[in-house]
């Protein structure tokens, strides 16, 4: 690091020397960072002025740290900070910033996202659903119009009443647009509980229990001041397990794919699930799903997973999943919900592994394969076959109906004897940590 | 939270902390060796002052960080260790009924009177970390560090940060206690779930990479003091390579220590393929990974790391 190498002559794009004044260096650059798709808020600017004042920047790494401690709210953040700051504050001062920002120092437009947001009318690939200018592939028909997405709400009510036979049962890869969107409202509109579990807190009670809580005893006795109190006993609260749903939206998956998305949405809000999706890589969505308009919710999630309708690679998500989420917490004890054909250009064997050690965390894993609907299906393709022994249920999803019999998997009740607490399982999770 | 209305970081502490350079140095006074982008950050949360949130893989020394830092500051650390369903009885205060009958019972005895207020009198008060930080009598601000807050609830994360916004508790039996020294607060998390906006608004963010096998030797060297000549550098080469393999769980910097005090403790000098296998026990720690190393061989991970 060359530390006599002052930014002063090394200039960036916006005419900016660093000499100049804290205040509106940290304006210009939070509105640069803002431009780019990174989430501030107003008083970051404020706040990095302050910070440029405790810390002046009389070198690019010293800036560099500043802005990035100051800006950036989450690691999947650093890259494009990093890459509006090369592009701001010049990408010929390599040698004076960290490595990973003189890599990104050819400026990057900001977010690009190739599969999703189409470029320019004719550019996209013909045969794609009409009506998708304005919305990424998954919010494709029938949910176009943003009236029909506000109604949603109300609407999923009354739809649930109203819906014919021919709905529920239909496969969802027969239905027509329309039939899709009302389809979707109603998925966004189950109710999706897990099974309880005892939680750390307690509650108090006035049944004998394991443990007398002596403040609660006090408490009471304090309030009714009498010599002979009531005994009070702490007893353990129950609360529902975690929901974990992982939605491939691969290819193959795409006619199913566009209800399971609203599903998951309706996870997210309802039921605090946790979502994500896969194709070649795993996308976490819960907080794009977790806005209550599920348009809009649906048109960010397809922003942020690129590889929408691209192959799958089933082993190396579940990898990925439990790596990076599920040993932390995400998935112990919870109950795991895996949306997804099987189909996958990958080792049998490897899916066997991920699964097995999804299976050591999970409390239950369901699969959902709509391709189980059909007469004839058999589970053979390698890597579904290499999946089956380590889920609890195994359903398939393909129509309204179908998506009820998944609630039931859900809450635990669906399962067949024996199959509930099949496989000899570590001790169960108490609490999860 | 305007720029106007902070006040920023009391005059003692702006004396022991001036500026990023001497907070570094400092640091590494105190055998915590910090780059230049973690140093800025705690910096700018000692002095801004501002909560400031750390990530990083396990083991990169998040809580070393708040170790450290109280250490160089000459204050004392409350440490928070979140779980779920911590409430605010676990965290903040409660009073001691136990003690508080004990003190009814010997009143009667001895025939003497007790009052509400006797009972309610700090002595029967029992201080979590949360109200001991901001108890602190000075004279500089504690370090409060939050450990893992994303296994708290949600509701207990809100009702953190309400508290440390205003720095002051009020505790109805009595009165509102106001800490003549906020706290200088660290929060870790392991991103089990996303944090709630609002804390992430009001904190500084750091995400601590992982070191270089130069750094990681050097740690190691100041960690344990046995480790003499190249055996610190090599056994941070060995540890680097195998976190280029695919493991469920690469070792950490505390594995590298770990492993680097059992082979002091064995008397070795110097490693080899032999003594790599005996000792695999420090610095791998799941069945699948063993399968994994073990296919590819302890010589491999052994080799060119000499000198």
């Amino acid at each position: 690091m060359a530390k006599d190498h002052g930014p002063a002559q090394n200039n960036s794009a916006t005419d900016r020397p660093p000499r100049v004044e804290a205040a509106a260096l940290s304006a210009a650059f939070v509105t640069a960072i803002r431009r780019a798709g990174l989430a501030t808020s107003p008083d970051r600017a404020a706040r990095l002025a302050e910070a440029l004042h405790l810390i002046p920047p009389a070198q690019l790494e010293q800036l560099y740290w500043t802005c990035r401690v100051v800006l950036v709210s989450a690691r999947e953040q650093v890259p494009l900070f990093d890459a509006v700051f090369a592009a701001v504050f010049g990408a010929n001062a390599g040698t004076a910033l960290p490595d990973r920002v003189a890599r990104a120092a050819v400026p990057v437009p900001p977010a690009p996202q190739p599969r999703t947001r189409p470029a320019a009318p004719g550019t996209r690939e013909a045969g794609t659903a009409p009506g998708t200018d304005q919305h990424p592939r998954v919010a494709s028909p029938g949910q176009d119009s943003s009236a029909q997405g506000r109604r949603a709400d109300r609407d999923a009510v009354l739809a649930m009443v109203s819906a014919d036979e021919h709905l529920h049962e239909a496969s969802f890869a027969e239905l027509s647009a329309d039939e899709v969107g009302e389809v979707r409202r109603l998925a966004a509109a189950l109710q999706l509980a897990t099974p309880l579990r005892l939680s750390r807190r307690t509650r108090t009670s006035a049944h004998s229990t394991a443990s007398l809580d002596v403040r609660a005893t006090v408490r009471a006795a304090r309030r009714s001041g009498t010599d002979a109190p009531l005994l009070l006993y702490a007893r353990r609260r129950e609360q529902r397990r975690k929901l974990v749903l992982l939605c491939d939206v691969s290819g193959s998956m795409e006619a199913y794919a566009r209800v399971f998305v609203s599903l998951l949405q309706g996870a997210v809000t309802g039921a605090g699930a946790e979502a994500f999706v896969f194709s070649t890589r795993l996308t976490r969505l819960t907080r794009q799903l977790a806005l209550r308009d599920p348009d809009q919710a649906l048109a960010r999630a397809a922003v942020s997973a690129p590889d929408w309708a691209s192959g799958t690679r089933i082993a190396e998500c579940l990898r990925r999943f439990v790596d990076e989420h599920g040993r932390r917490g995400l998935a112990r004890g919870a109950v795991v919900v895996v949306f997804s054909d099987g189909w996958a250009y990958e080792d049998p064997d490897q899916v066997a592994a991920q699964m097995a050690r999804l299976r050591r965390l999970a409390h239950r894993i369901i699969w959902v394969n709509p391709r189980k609907a059909a007469p004839q299906y058999q589970p053979l393709v390698g890597g579904m076959a290499a999946a089956l022994p380590y889920c609890d249920a195994f359903v398939s999803g393909h129509s309204y109906r179908a998506l009820v019999e998944l609630t039931a998997a859900i809450r635990g009740d669906g399962a067949q004897p024996g199959q509930r607490h099949g496989r000899a399982r570590g001790k169960e999770p108490a609490h999860a940590n | 939270m305007t720029a106007a209305a902070r006040a920023g970081a009391e005059e003692d502490v702006r004396r022991r902390v001036p500026d990023v350079g001497s907070l570094m140095a400092a640091l590494d006074r105190t055998n915590y060796l910090a780059d230049a982008g973690l140093a800025t950050a705690l910096f700018l949360a000692v002095r801004l002052p501002q909560p400031i949130l750390l990530e990083g893989e396990a083991g990169v020394g998040k809580t070393e960080a708040a170790k450290a830092l109280a250490e160089l500051l000459d204050t004392p650390l409350y440490r928070l260790q979140c779980y779920e369903g911590i409430d605010a009885g676990e965290a903040l205060y409660e009073w001691n009924h136990q003690r508080q009958l004990l003190g009814i019972r010997l009143a009667e005895v001895r025939d003497t009177e007790v009052t509400e207020t006797d009972l309610f009198a700090p002595q029967y008060l029992l201080r979590r970390p949360l109200l001991q930080a901001l108890e602190h009598p000075g004279p500089r601000p504690a370090v409060l560090l939050l450990d893992e807050i994303d296994r708290a609830d949600a509701e207990f994360e809100a009702f953190t940060f309400e508290l440390l916004a205003e720095s002051a508790v009020t505790i109805p039996e009595l009165g509102t206690i106001r800490a003549t020294h906020p706290p200088i607060v660290i929060l870790t998390s392991n991103r089990t779930r996303d944090l709630h906006d609002a804390l992430t608004r009001r904190c500084l963010y750091h995400w601590i990479d992982y070191p270089g096998p130069a750094r990681i030797a050097e740690i190691v060297r100041r960690r344990v003091p046995a480790s003499s000549g190249p055996l610190a550098l090599q056994a941070a080469a060995v540890i680097t390579r195998l976190r280029t393999l695919d493991l469920a769980k690469p070792p950490g910097i505390s594995e590298a220590i770990d492993w680097v005090s059992a082979l002091a403790v064995l008397g070795v000098a110097r490693i080899d393929p032999g003594i790599t296998e005996q000792t695999w026990g420090s610095i791998v720690k799941n069945r699948d990974d063993l399968e994994l190393i073990g296919s590819r061989g302890a010589a491999w991970l052994v080799e060119g790391t000499d000198g």
